[in-house]
């Protein structure tokens, strides 16, 4: 039997009469890259807070590694690492600060907190500003921080809050190449990104979220079996998610409205 | 090509932004922990209103007095008060006016001069600003109603009085942020503060050896004050009242001239901010860093607490110290203390008989320290921003999380109350065991009994405060209530307790009631822990949305 790293069943999240995830049924491999996809208010920013304890479900069961969410809190949160909306950065410590705090945080002793934080400075080439804030840093130096941070500890299952976002080629680079270090090593990760050129190239399953229901859920491979391309020609993951969650015919006549824009 | 707008006029644009802040409110009520956060604010003005309604009356009533019985000049001691009140209340109070999103505006296509009136009129909009423009306005009334004729002229004077300080005041809050802004110039601030509170030491025996000698000199200096506003304003009005134009108009000349000034240099210091200056932090020497990273090498010097709870405190110290104006605040009450106890060896020493006994003395000014570094506790999460989510996404209690927290601040107002206490001792002399014994007991009491109330208000009502900046920095309502609150509860108990000593005349007996409501606070504050852990977990959608909002 294949080792699930990620379960939801029914997970469901309600804001009043809104609901933002609707008996969403998940299953990621352990070991998977798996994208998680959407337009902008779909749903994916508040699955992953919901996978990550930031936010608590209406309903439903989450089982992280096996164990269930709700009953083995703690245990779970020691084996997941997150770069959450917004990065969660202390913005008044310099980077070696922060990543010290976190270790800590996740119960890292004072030695290897240090080791560590050495060494992931180096590798996303931030050891050069060792006395600069994280509010002084770039956007790009930030991600790259705030992803150190979600590794600090070794975790099992890595959950990535739109990584990408704002992050020019270089900085992307760096990320990239930890992340396919990570999976190398039998990491699971979960990405949301709205970069779908990214998701194909470093995903190797996805899941495709709208309107807080999940509509699709496989590898590229499958989901592209399942979508009539032109003949001889490779379906993108761009034309898979048009074909799924598509653009209302509405949005595109509102688009041809806006004479006065030329 | 796109059609381009036509520039808009200033008043249209403060007409727009004064829309757009009314239209933020309007939206923010729409949330019930706004909305709690407006009824705490509302419930506060109250009292606030009737602090400054009674001033008014008594300002009115003296204005009224004075124009009256022919000493109308005597207005200038109320204007220096309001001008001293308006230019100090606010570094105390930590509150340079209301918010102005200076930079949150620049990308609109907002011009200069709507900029600078947008500022200056915000200067207007707190509390502080608020209560002085009544008081003024109490003067001119009062002035009035005993001779109307003086009205226009008193008009005149208050609005110029206004102006000045408004100008003064948002200078004075702009030059403070950006001095305490950098890490070099904070160091250097923090210096001087310490310097100014060792002078301070020395202003008791000074005065006890010169003050005689020194008295006609400071007689001497005294006309030099005719020459500041506030003096020019109450010479101006009486002035007016006797007829003599020609002298009003030149105090009214003076006044323009420290308006224009100080507003020349707000000018200044907005057109800074105007063409986007970014206040941020600057890189520590190279000497401090490479002793850091040698520290950091070392064993955990908070190796014997949980991981956790060492990293909390090991962050909180160090916002703390990166945090410019709060690090200021806590610089003040021992200075404020030092000079207080320095007035009463003052009083002792030239042979006057001190108003205060130290058992008198003593429990008061442990409460003052406890009051005031005891605030911020209410708000712990002001200052992390997107990085409490780590709170709940680390494997960790959230009691851990508290506990850091509440170790900081316990220690920090256990070192101020120290070095008071002892300088009180040197200074004005030991209390009696059972009012020392009792106040040592009520300090666990009151300071471990508002922890738990204050963790509390902390997930309850919380509010994010801008990083080491001084405007707008205005607390949740409802948190600066339930601090209220509490002082108020636990200081009535204490004042009680000490009263049913003084009633049975059993001295010991308040040392005994405060160790056992100590006891009880302390067992009560740790019982919160867990609950707290468990509230925690059920606040943290609202924790999380209010602060990385």
């Amino acid at each position: 039997m294949t080792d699930l790293a990620i379960v939801t069943e029914k997970l469901t999240r309600r804001f009043g009469a809104l609901t933002a995830v609707d008996n969403v049924d998940l299953r990621v491999t352990a070991g998977q890259f798996f994208g998680f996809l959407g337009p902008n208010g779909a749903g994916k920013s508040t699955t992953i807070k919901m996978l990550t304890g930031l936010l608590a479900p209406t309903s439903g069961r989450m089982q992280l590694l096996g164990l269930d969410f709700s009953s083995h809190t703690i245990e779970v949160k020691r084996q997941i690492g997150v770069v959450p909306e917004g990065m969660g950065l202390f913005e008044r410590l310099t980077g070696a600060e922060y990543l010290h705090f976190v270790g800590r945080m996740y119960g890292l002793d004072h030695a290897t907190t240090l080791r560590r934080t050495g060494e992931l400075l180096e590798f996303m080439q931030l050891a050069d500003r060792p006395k600069s804030m994280i509010a002084d840093y770039s956007h790009g130096m930030q991600k790259k921080l705030a992803l150190a941070a979600a590794v600090i500890h070794g975790p099992r299952i890595l959950f990535l809050d739109e990584p990408f976002e704002g992050v020019d080629a270089l900085a992307a680079g760096a990320l990239k190449a930890l992340l396919g270090r990570m999976t190398a090593r039998g990491v699971t990760i979960f990405l949301t990104s709205h970069v779908l050129e990214i998701v194909e190239r470093l995903c190797s399953h996805v899941g495709i979220i709208h309107q807080g229901r999940l509509v699709a859920q496989g590898s590229i491979e499958e989901l592209r079996a399942g979508i009539a391309g032109e003949e001889g020609s490779k379906t993108t993951l761009e034309q898979i998610f048009l074909s799924i969650v598509g653009q209302s015919g509405a949005e595109r006549a509102q688009i041809e409205e806006l004479s006065w824009l030329t | 090509m796109a059609d381009v707008a036509p520039p808009v006029g200033i008043l249209k644009q403060i007409s727009l932004i004064a829309g757009l802040r009314w239209r933020m409110l309007h939206n923010n009520l729409r949330r019930k922990q706004n909305r709690l956060d407006l009824l705490g604010l509302v419930i506060l003005g109250l009292l606030a209103s009737a602090f400054v309604m009674g001033l008014c009356f008594a300002l009115f009533e003296g204005a009224r007095n004075f124009v009256s019985s022919g000493r109308p000049t005597w207005l200038s001691l109320f204007f220096w008060a309001i001008f001293l009140w308006w230019q100090l209340f606010p570094i105390i109070v930590a509150g340079f006016g209301a918010s102005f999103e200076f930079r949150g505006m620049l990308r609109f296509p907002l011009s200069f001069g709507a900029f600078y009136t947008i500022g200056l009129a915000y200067g207007l909009a707190d509390f502080t600003g608020l209560a002085a423009v009544c008081w003024t306005i109490s003067i001119i009334l009062g002035a009035a109603a005993a001779y109307l004729a003086l009205l226009p002229a008193m008009l005149l004077v208050g609005a110029l009085f206004i102006l000045f300080n408004v100008a003064l005041e948002r200078l004075l809050g702009s030059w403070m942020e950006r001095l305490l802004a950098r890490r070099s110039t904070r160091e250097l601030f923090f210096a001087a503060f310490i310097f100014l509170m060792l002078a301070l030491q020395l202003v008791g025996p000074l005065l006890n050896r010169y003050g005689n000698s020194a008295e006609p000199w400071l007689v001497r200096t005294l006309p030099y004050f005719a020459y500041f506003p506030a003096s020019l304003a109450g010479k101006g009005v009486g002035a007016a009242a006797a007829g003599n134009y020609g002298e009003f108009a030149i105090a009214v000349a003076g006044i323009v001239s420290y308006a224009v000034f100080f507003g020349g240099l707000l000018w200044l210091r907005f057109a800074a901010q105007y063409r986007g200056e970014e206040l941020s932090e600057t890189p520590a020497p190279e000497k401090a860093i490479r002793n850091k990273a040698r520290r950091e090498s070392e064993a955990d010097a908070l190796g014997s607490l949980s991981p956790q709870v060492a990293a909390v405190i090991r962050k909180e110290i160090r916002y703390l110290l990166r945090n410019g104006f709060a690090a200021l605040l806590l610089f003040l009450p021992p200075i404020l203390v030092f000079a207080l106890i320095t007035q009463t060896t003052v009083l002792r020493f030239s042979g006057a008989k001190t108003s205060m006994s130290a058992d008198l003395f003593f429990p008061g000014l442990v409460a003052y320290i406890i009051l005031i570094l005891m605030a911020p506790a209410y708000n712990t999460f002001a200052y992390e921003n997107t990085g409490v989510q780590t709170y709940f996404t680390a494997p960790l209690q959230f009691r851990n999380v508290l506990l850091g927290k509440n170790f900081v601040q316990v220690a920090l107002v256990a070192t101020e109350l120290t070095l008071c206490i002892a300088a009180f001792c040197y200074r004005v002399g030991v209390p009696s065991p059972p009012i020392f014994a009792a106040t040592l007991a009520a300090i666990i009491f009151t300071l471990v009994g508002q922890l738990s109330i204050a963790n509390w208000s902390s997930l309850s009502f919380p509010r994010k405060l801008a990083f080491g900046q001084i405007h707008g920095q205005r607390q949740s309502g409802m948190a600066v209530l339930v601090a209220f609150g509490a002082q108020i509860l636990l200081f009535g108990i204490s004042s009680l307790v000490l009263g049913l000593g003084r009633w049975t005349g059993d001295r010991w007996l308040p040392a005994k009631a405060f160790a056992l409501l100590a006891g009880a606070a302390v067992g009560g504050y740790v019982a919160s822990l867990d609950a707290l852990t468990s509230y925690a977990e059920k606040k943290k959608e609202k924790l999380i949305e209010a602060l990385c909002r």
